[in-house]
């Protein structure tokens, strides 16, 4: 063996200890606090922070736009055009979350007076919380929001220049936010907001979006009511119509009802898209679960007993199988932690430790591991027998 | 005050702060012994960094390049052994070279686990180097298996000269001061040299102890991950933990460690559970520890803030992961790990350069497939990039610079890796994520975000740790689990440390209850 230059010594050990030692006598006695990384991360993710509703806007006969500022002054933290926020609503003994895609610009949330928009429709279904915004939220309401999440935003390193967005009804937000950021000259693209409404005084954010109109973000509405005088495009987001505003590369943001994503899914099949072109917002909690191939049709009025573990602590409650086990919980005073409701983000990740669910086949982003171990996202699961299930403390 | 909790219960016998890979192989080790353990971890998932993620439907690796000390199933090396003993049972899938070199000058050089192989492929690139680089990798091997003896056994200072003169002798040296005395010329140096990324220091400051344990490890035995992600890893683990008795709390974050007259006697967490035990395991940087968590923080002795200030923390992760909408041939993918040089394969000037935002000449891609075929659908591929920069290099990055800087340096990445394939990677792309040190932080809660502890240096020789660990226990009944413990960074380690501070902890219990007598 050749290390024939250390032969004799066989003091390493101990030099090295000496070294290490010194380096402790020689080193300052005074505590170094200060980790600047995660101060910089703390500006993007602070996590959850009070939000103050500073001011209610009509923006259309169905819907509003609510501008909230941070509560504690500090400035708001950084998030990226198309993401959502997800509010806390205390409502009676429930506490109960909702995602919101922001409607206000990026830029818009910077400096001391920056603020954040989102805008609400009245809904037809599931419409607790938006009555609540609509009917009841007024000027100081203090909410509790966790800023920039989800993944539908405009990636430079992946998305073409040219961006087509596919929009129906309130789901425009996230395309009302890009649009200001390419209008204030933030977001280097060319955005195309193609937007189906039913009549024209549905159109939600109509005016906003007029004026951003311009050079780099054009608005083209589609009608699919009866619009007497109108002269714009009606009918359905037709690939006609798409093809007729797309460049050669263009990427497609699509954000809307889960009919229209259908709608717009084989219409783009027959402009033969790549699948990396094509990005998808999620849609939310599905409409009627029990209408989904696989789901025991003789169990979808049966109502069962959930046993919900915390800890060393157990509660039990009562589960419909055709509601999701987050809505039983939330209804239940139960607090657990969600965030696009959609199955993919993964916040409302619970362990099955007994009894059978039902996933929602088109809301499962759960991890392989994860499944084969009993989880799931409560909020894309239902109960298909007694169950007991493990959540975070909250 | 302690609040009262009905989550908990009113007495542990230790608090494992982090369900990471060390604190969970510290609560696999303690329940397995009969102690009745409780794991708080900040994030909804166990693992730390080592996890997955989904987007768009696919799962993505999130950190994991390979796992050493785990040995095929016949001849596992220590963390495989602990695992299987554990009954944590792994589907581990071997990675098929030991990595791809691709060196300024057009040296293209793949090479394969097993010392032999090793050699004789150096020696089909840089002719008349076999008997050398041979013997290099056996002084790795004999030092490699010293240092792992010499971790469980004790013994005396002579009898360590006569049985492990190898390790004796190489213990005062630098990895460059050992590799010059080969002779070997440059070109077959350049090719011992790329995995000092993965122990982050370069060769004039990386004690040979550490190289000796990171090549015979890896070139001697292989590497592997697992079939589904790293995330199976950590999954298993805990849940085995769970089955064998440990309460595991996701979502706690913990904010101080609860000390009274030099004693660790409890945490309490965000939401103010305040949980008493005997001992606590800290997961959490002893720089945290000792100036933020530590509850009086005068139960702080000075002893304890001149250690983390006389130590240097090593590197933070940038990575760009990558899913492509081709299969690994169609982009002309060949090997599972390319460690990428363009400008030199000096590892102190790279070092050097981590120290900098870019451009980062030197670089880690991992094409998970080659190990893991079924890691994405048929025609996909899963690929990563990574640099291993300094916090340093970081810390001056405001928050609204952060997307910009973020996004040159994934752009560099991403280029540089499509000039060596001749394939624009960007026309491909179906997911990108960029992992930057504040991912690292916001995740881990890691200090600086540093993934890799204390940086191996000849100030901070392993061999003086092991020397002066006891001296570094300055609060009774705190023990640390983590990168910033004796064995360092790496997954594998991790599991080496979590069973060291189990060890501490169990051996202190062993020692109270004999005095008790």
């Amino acid at each position: 063996m050749k290390f024939k230059g250390f032969l004799k010594d066989v003091g390493g050990a101990s030099r090295v200890t000496k070294a290490r030692l010194e380096a402790f006598e020689n080193a300052s006695a005074s505590p170094v606090k200060t980790d600047p990384i995660s101060e910089c991360m703390k500006a993007w993710h602070p996590g959850r922070i009070e939000l103050e509703l500073k001011e209610i806007i009509d923006t259309c006969k169905s819907a509003k736009s609510f501008r909230f500022v941070r509560k504690d002054g500090k400035e708001l933290p950084y998030f990226y055009a198309g993401q959502y926020v997800v509010f806390d609503f205390e409502i009676g003994k429930c506490t109960v979350s909702r995602p919101y895609s922001i409607s206000s610009s990026p830029s818009q949330a910077r400096g001391k007076d920056g603020f954040l928009e989102i805008t609400v429709r009245r809904a037809k279904q599931d419409a607790f919380i938006s009555e609540y915004m609509l009917d009841k939220a007024k000027k100081g309401d203090v909410f509790t929001a966790l800023v920039g999440n989800g993944q539908f935003f405009y990636e430079p390193l992946r998305d073409a220049k040219h961006v087509v967005a596919l929009a129906g009804g309130v789901g425009i937000t996230p395309f009302v936010s890009m649009a200001r950021e390419v209008a204030a000259g933030k977001l280097p693209i060319d955005l195309t907001i193609i937007y189906g409404s039913e009549k024209e005084d549905d159109i939600v954010l109509k005016e906003e979006l007029e004026k951003l109109g311009g050079k780099n973000v054009h608005i083209v509405h589609v009608l699919s009511g009866d619009n007497p005088g109108w002269k714009g495009e009606t009918g359905f987001i037709t690939s006609e119509i798409i093809k007729k505003y797309s460049a050669e590369d263009t990427t497609y943001f699509i954000c809307g009802p889960q009919v229209m994503y259908r709608f717009v899914e084989k219409e783009l099949k027959k402009l033969d898209i790549p699948q990396r072109r094509i990005r998808f917002e999620v849609f939310g909690q599905a409409r009627d679960i029990s209408r989904y191939d696989g789901f025991p049709q003789e169990r979808k009025d049966k109502t069962y007993k959930v046993t919900v573990v915390r800890g060393k602590d157990k509660v039990t409650i009562p589960a419909k199988a055709t509601e999701s086990l987050v809505v039983a919980m939330e209804r239940a005073g139960i607090r657990i932690e969600t965030g696009c409701r959609s199955g993919e983000c993964g916040f409302c990740r619970t362990k099955l430790i007994e009894g059978s669910v039902f996933v929602c086949p088109e809301n499962d982003g759960r991890r392989a591991a994860d499944k084969d171990f009993n989880y799931f996202h409560a909020c894309s699961t239902y109960p298909l027998s007694n169950l007991t299930i493990q959540i975070p403390i909250l | 005050m302690k609040e009262k909790t009905k989550f908990y219960k009113d007495h542990y016998d230790v608090i494992v702060i982090g369900g990471a890979l060390a604190g969970l192989s510290s609560a696999l080790m303690l329940a397995d012994k009969g102690k009745d353990v409780l794991v708080l971890e900040r994030h909804n998932l166990p693992g730390g960094l080592a996890t997955s993620f989904v987007r768009g439907g696919l799962e993505m690796e999130a950190t994991l390049h390979e796992m050493m000390s785990i040995g095929k199933k016949d001849n596992r090396l220590k963390v495989g052994k602990f695992l299987d003993d554990m009954g944590v049972d792994i589907d581990w899938l071997e990675v098929p070279e030991a990595y791809h070199a691709s060196l300024p000058g057009g040296v293209e050089v793949t090479l394969h686990p097993g010392f032999e192989t090793f050699a004789r492929e150096i020696d089909q690139a840089v002719p008349g180097t076999y008997e050398k680089v041979l013997s290099v990798l056996n002084l790795c091997h004999t030092v490699f298996d010293s240092v792992n003896y010499l971790s469980i056994h004790h013994m005396s200072k002579v009898q360590m000269l006569l049985k492990h003169p190898a390790f004796v002798k190489t213990a005062g040296y630098s990895t460059k001061e050992v590799l010059d005395t080969f002779n070997l010329p440059q070109a077959a140096l350049d090719l011992l040299a790329p995995y000092w990324i993965y122990v982050g220091s370069g060769f004039s400051e990386l004690p040979f102890t550490i190289y000796a344990v990171l090549m015979a490890d890896y070139v001697g035995y292989g590497s592997f991950v697992c079939k589904k992600f790293s995330h199976e890893m950590s999954l298993k683990m805990a849940e085995r933990a769970v089955e064998m008795g440990v309460q595991i709390e996701y979502r706690q974050n913990v904010e101080k460690i609860l000390v009274k007259d030099g004693k660790a006697y409890g945490v309490r967490t965000e939401r103010r559970d305040e949980i008493h035990a005997d001992y606590v395991i800290s997961g959490a940087y002893p720089n945290k520890v000792y100036t933020q968590m530590i509850e009086p923080l005068s139960e702080v002795p000075e002893r304890a803030i001149k250690v983390v200030n006389g130590r240097r923390v090593s590197l933070t992760a940038f990575s760009v992961v990558l899913t492509l909408d081709r299969s690994p041939e169609e982009l002309n993918i060949k090997d599972y790990s390319v460690f990428r040089a363009t400008k030199t394969m000096d590892t102190d000037a790279q070092f050097k350069e981590l120290g900098t935002l870019g451009p980062y000449t030197y670089t880690t891609t991992i094409c998970l497939n080659l190990a893991n075929p079924d890691c994405t659908p048929k025609g996909q591929t899963s690929l990563s990039i990574t640099t291993l920069p300094r916090p340093e290099a970081w810390k001056n990055v405001k928050p609204e610079d952060y997307d910009r800087v973020k996004h040159e340096i994934a752009r560099q990445l991403i280029k540089d890796i499509s000039d060596y394939l001749g394939v624009n990677l960007f026309d491909h792309i179906l997911e990108v994520v960029i992992e930057t040190p504040m991912t690292v932080a916001r995740y881990t809660g890691a200090w600086n975000g540093c993934i890799y502890g204390y940086a191996h240096t000849m100030e901070d020789h392993i061999i003086a740790r092991l020397q002066t660990s006891e001296e570094e226990r300055l609060i009774k009944h705190l023990e640390f689990a983590g990168a910033h413990q004796i064995s360092g960074d790496g997954m594998a380690p991790q599991v080496t440390n979590g069973r060291k501070a189990a060890k501490n902890v169990l051996d202190s219990m062993a020692e109270e209850k004999e005095a008790a007598k």
